[in-house]
């Protein structure tokens, strides 16, 4: 094959020799392993004997994938059929145990898919994903929907004093059976039939309510001259620009292209909208652009989307009375780790108080700006923006080029290495011999402290155009020890500027702190050790999951830490002090808007699920007022997504779950103040305590009853309330 | 099992205030947020460029220093065999040139010095010049050798100097290449080294190959006119169509 290029090429043009040099140049570098692959063969249908069992990436072609998830699936069907006419009397281990071994190939294939079609995606895989998506559902349901499965289950289900069980199978048998239940597996025939109604309907509200949003957010555009610019930054303006041209690219006719000829273009989209509210003075159009945003799905247009939501909550009530909970909350709620809505709504109007002073400070402090420059007018929601970036450079002003120096990624890396490091005797190894879907994506295998293999570790951690936004942990191999000792195969995957030519990566401090973050979730998926692979890794619930990731990013920011990986990558210098404080003093910055903006969203979700079925509910402008009345929003702040786009209630898989965030975060603050008072960031009980509890037990047990093991208490807000600088101490 | 709890589970997060999940439905608030995703094949082509760079830079920083320096030398030979045809055809253009093994030589080794300053010069970026002129003058040099094989008996004295001006201009062809190709930079100036070692090894099998198949009839009354002529006339061809496709 080689030669035939080689050949070839010497009868086409000098570029393409050029091309191919390079090319033969980095095979030789980069293909040190030889495929072993049968090329024509399905990847996916054949074992994979490469390190560590590393996908092998550079055999897996999109055409690969659909063949793969059917047989998939239709493997997976035939495990299951096999369960459930099994003779014998159903037993743990050939119903439970038996069933955490199907779907294998599904699992193979759509591991790989579902993290391809994200950070190295092209429209082929998302169209691929939008055709699987109804695809996946579908069989899922025919499993959870399966009467002679479910029947094994709750027979065993039954029976569970008598079987002998470990506390972890017990558990498992727990869930499994909680999964079917709430499936709808006691209901009634007539009431089976009500939910699948119900869902198909709430289905297809949610569909519409993300298409309007879509088609809402895509409808304004802020057309400017070049006269309307004032105070825009170059960078600013040259994407306002490239906008413009963009739309012209595909604008059909000659008067839509004229429309955008030589102007600038602005959208409700937060990138575009966040650096226009900043940096613009014109008040006029910092008021135009914001109340697009606000006004999305609000419109009495046909893409209005206040009846969806209210339509939506209205059916959750529904569905809910019909499985016997009180709302939808409830229902929801069951599985987190705050239990009942009055848990959720004590810790957020605990925390409400404290943001919303701080917020009233904050709006204080920018108004005196606005004064002194002698404006005469009080600072609305679209002025918060601009003169909090007013705000923070008087007071918390942070030079990032100052600091980006110290933090070069490999640095970095090896900053968070050390740190897994002294807490539990990590270490990492990379590999080079090993090719992955991109050339960016890196490899490392984690050893324990005793030398053994923990787990594969793949940081991809620069930006690109086919990588999805944004930052987030996944895997390509989970952990069990059912069948054998098998170890992870993890991924975290970042969108840092990429360098400059020869130039090392640098990063920006908020760059580190989302680096921590997602490699806490990757050390909770490689320090797992359960036997079931369900139960392993990152399968907690959602108000838990986020700990272990938010809590090492308080490592990063630990001045004994920090001074220890952030040298300047030219002189070797350790960060100075002065600077340190800076950093840490910045994140203070705006916290009362970050708080109450969030907070605000989280009431106004549990708000939306806690009404009852028989609420009458028309207006959903009138009950989000009526919401943020009762607690007492600033009219300088609207909640961070209002009802009409909040997506992630009504679109996506967090009603009732928004608040998970801040109670991780109260969690991992208490949880770190637990290593201050020890007076040791890295104190040796401390940390073998957190492995033991937090890190390595995934979902074997409840989650409140692992923070009470390490904590020895449940948590206390305090800790959070001194991070973000809502104590009032200033 | 597995997967039906994965599905519901293993949908990923996101930095602190920046929800988004990998849940399909969960898309459309990504697209929200962050707009669509616009694939431009020519820009994800050159970050995969890029990043290929910092791959193989990660590589050669690992690797053991014999093993770069061998991978380096393979490089540089491999850049006239197999895929430096116009550098073949250049020294073959010289090898006609000449009856004496001693005026090769001279000839040989001006190229080979030149060459090497200028690749020493180029990679450190001391000197550069745009691709295209170069790439177009080392294919007139071609027809140039050629041509005057065909015109003299012998090389002419001043020919050691035009062939050193040549091999000053091959230079920065090989260092165009090997800049983009990336070297590393603790060990910069022995892997330099180390593929040109691997360009003269190629230069010199090239000769040794030729000198093995024409010796016998070289010194035939024949071989200037039947050989020399034709293979120089054939060679002159190729580096004039060369030529004018690497201009226009």
């Amino acid at each position: 094959m080689s030669k035939n290029l080689i050949f070839t090429s010497q009868l086409k043009t000098y570029k393409m020799r050029k091309l191919l040099f390079i090319s033969a140049l980095l095979i030789i570098v980069s293909c040190q392993q030889q495929s072993e692959m049968d090329p024509n063969i399905n990847p996916f249908f054949q074992e994979w004997n490469t390190p560590h069992e590393v996908p092998p990436f550079l055999d897996i072609k999109d055409e690969h994938y659909m063949p793969a998830y059917e047989k998939g699936m239709e493997e997976n069907l035939s495990e299951i059929d096999v369960i459930v006419n099994n003779p014998e009397e159903p037993t743990f281990s050939n119903t439970i145990e038996e069933l955490e071994r199907t779907g294998k190939l599904l699992s193979k294939v759509g591991r790989v898919f579902s993290n391809l079609a994200s950070s190295n995606t092209n429209p082929q895989l998302q169209e691929l994903q939008r055709e699987l998506s109804p695809m996946l559902s579908a069989h899922y349901d025919k499993i959870s929907l399966n009467e002679g499965l479910f029947n094994r289950v709750e027979s065993l289900w039954q029976d569970r004093e008598n079987l002998g069980l470990t506390s972890e199978q017990l558990k498992l048998l727990e869930d499994t059976r909680k999964q079917f239940v709430r499936s709808g597996a006691l209901m009634s025939e007539e009431q089976k039939k009500q939910i699948s109604e119900i869902n198909s309907k709430i289905s297809g509200l949610s569909t519409s309510f993300g298409q309007n949003l879509l088609a809402e957010t895509n409808g304004f555009e802020l057309i400017l001259n070049k006269s309307d610019l004032e105070g825009l930054s170059d960078g600013v303006v040259a994407a306002a620009l490239d906008a413009a041209s963009q739309k012209m690219d595909k604008a059909e006719s000659e008067e839509e292209k004229e429309k955008y000829k030589n102007k600038y273009v602005f959208t409700p989209h937060r990138s575009s909208m966040y650096p226009f509210l900043t940096e613009s003075t014109r008040r006029d159009l910092r008021e135009k652009l914001y109340i697009s945003y606000v006004m999305r799905g609000d419109n009495g247009n046909e893409t209005d989307n206040k009846e969806i939501a209210a339509e939506i909550a209205k059916l959750r009530a529904e569905r809910a009375k019909i499985m016997g909970y009180k709302t939808h909350a409830h229902f929801v709620l069951e599985e987190n780790m705050l239990k009942t809505p009055e848990e959720v709504y004590d810790l957020l109007v605990k925390l409400w108080e404290p943001a919303v002073k701080r917020a009233k400070v904050e709006v204080a402090d920018m108004q005196a700006v606005a004064n002194a420059e002698g404006q005469n007018f009080e600072i609305a929601a679209w002025d918060w923006w601009h003169y909090s970036e007013k705000v923070r450079k008087e007071k918390y002003d942070l030079d990032e080029s100052a600091i980006k120096p110290y933090l070069s990624l490999d640095n970095v890396l090896q900053g968070v290495f050390n740190t897994t490091n002294k807490l539990w005797g990590l270490n990492f190894t990379e590999l080079f011999d090993i090719d992955l879907y991109h050339p960016d994506a890196r490899v490392w295998q984690v050893t324990d402290k005793d030398g053994s293999h923990l787990g594969i570790f793949i940081g991809d951690y620069f930006t690109r155009s086919n990588k999805r936004g944004g930052a987030w942990m996944s895997s390509f191999k989970g952990q069990s020890n059912l069948d054998g000792r098998e170890r992870p195969i993890v991924v975290n995957v970042c969108n840092f500027p990429a360098p400059v030519g020869d130039n090392p990566a640098l990063l920006s401090f908020d760059n580190v702190v989302t680096l921590f973050h997602e490699f806490g979730h990757a050390m909770h998926g490689t320090l797992t050790n359960v036997t079931y692979g369900s139960m392993a890794g990152t399968s907690g619930p959602r108000d838990f999951i986020e700990l272990p990731s938010q809590l090492l990013e308080h490592w990063a920011s630990e001045p004994e830490v920090l001074k220890s990986f952030a040298t300047h990558y030219e002189t070797g210098e350790s960060i100075p002090d002065d600077l340190i404080d800076k950093l840490l003093n910045a994140s203070k910055f705006n916290q009362g808007f970050i708080n109450t903006e969030y907070l605000a969203a989280s009431l106004l979700d549990m708000d939306w699920h806690t009404i009852s079925a028989e609420e009458d509910l028309k207006d959903a402008n009138k009950f989000e007022s009526e919401s943020m009345r009762k607690v007492g929003l600033i009219d300088e702040i609207a909640p961070r997504y209002r009802s009409t786009y909040f997506a992630h209630i009504f679109s996506g898989g967090y009603s009732s779950g928004y608040y998970s965030y801040v109670h991780a975060a109260v969690l991992d603050s208490d949880a770190f103040e637990a290593f201050k008072e020890a007076g040791d960031v890295f104190d040796p009980n401390l940390s073998s305590k957190l492995r033991s509890t937090i890190y390595s037990k995934g979902s074997t047990e409840e989650a409140m009853d692992l923070f009470v093991q390490f904590r020895g208490r449940k948590a206390e807000i305090g800790p959070l309330l001194k991070v973000r600088g809502l104590d009032g101490a200033e | 099992m597995n997967l039906f709890r994965a599905v519901l589970f293993s949908f990923l997060f996101i930095t602190s205030f920046n929800l988004y999940s990998h849940n399909p439905e969960d898309f459309v608030i990504a697209e929200i947020e962050r707009g669509q995703m616009n694939f431009e094949n020519e820009q994800i082509a050159a970050e995969y460029g890029a990043a290929l760079k910092r791959q193989r830079a990660r590589r050669l920083a690992a690797m053991p220093f014999y093993k770069k320096f061998y991978i380096f030398v393979k490089a540089g030979f491999q850049h006239i065999i197999p895929e430096g045809i116009d550098h073949i055809l250049f020294v073959l253009g010289l090898f006609f040139s000449c009856i004496t093994f001693r005026s090769l030589l001279w000839q040989v080794t001006a190229f080979t010095v030149a060459h090497s300053i200028t690749l020493v010069l180029a990679a450190q970026g001391l000197v550069q010049l745009s691709g295209d002129i170069v790439e177009a003058i080392i294919a007139l040099s071609i027809v140039w050798v050629a041509v005057e094989n065909c015109l003299y008996k012998e090389p002419s004295k001043w020919r050691y100097m035009i062939v050193f001006a040549f091999g000053l201009l091959h230079g920065l062809g090989f260092a165009a290449l090997l800049t983009q190709y990336g070297l590393p930079k603790d060990n910069f100036i022995s892997m330099l080294l180390a593929f040109n070692l691997g360009v003269e090894f190629g230069q010199l099998a090239v000769l040794v190959i030729a000198f093995v198949l024409i010796k016998m009839i070289m010194k035939k009354n024949w071989y200037s006119n039947e050989i020399k002529i034709p293979a120089s006339l054939i060679i002159a061809g190729i580096g004039l169509f060369w030529f004018i496709e690497r201009v226009f």
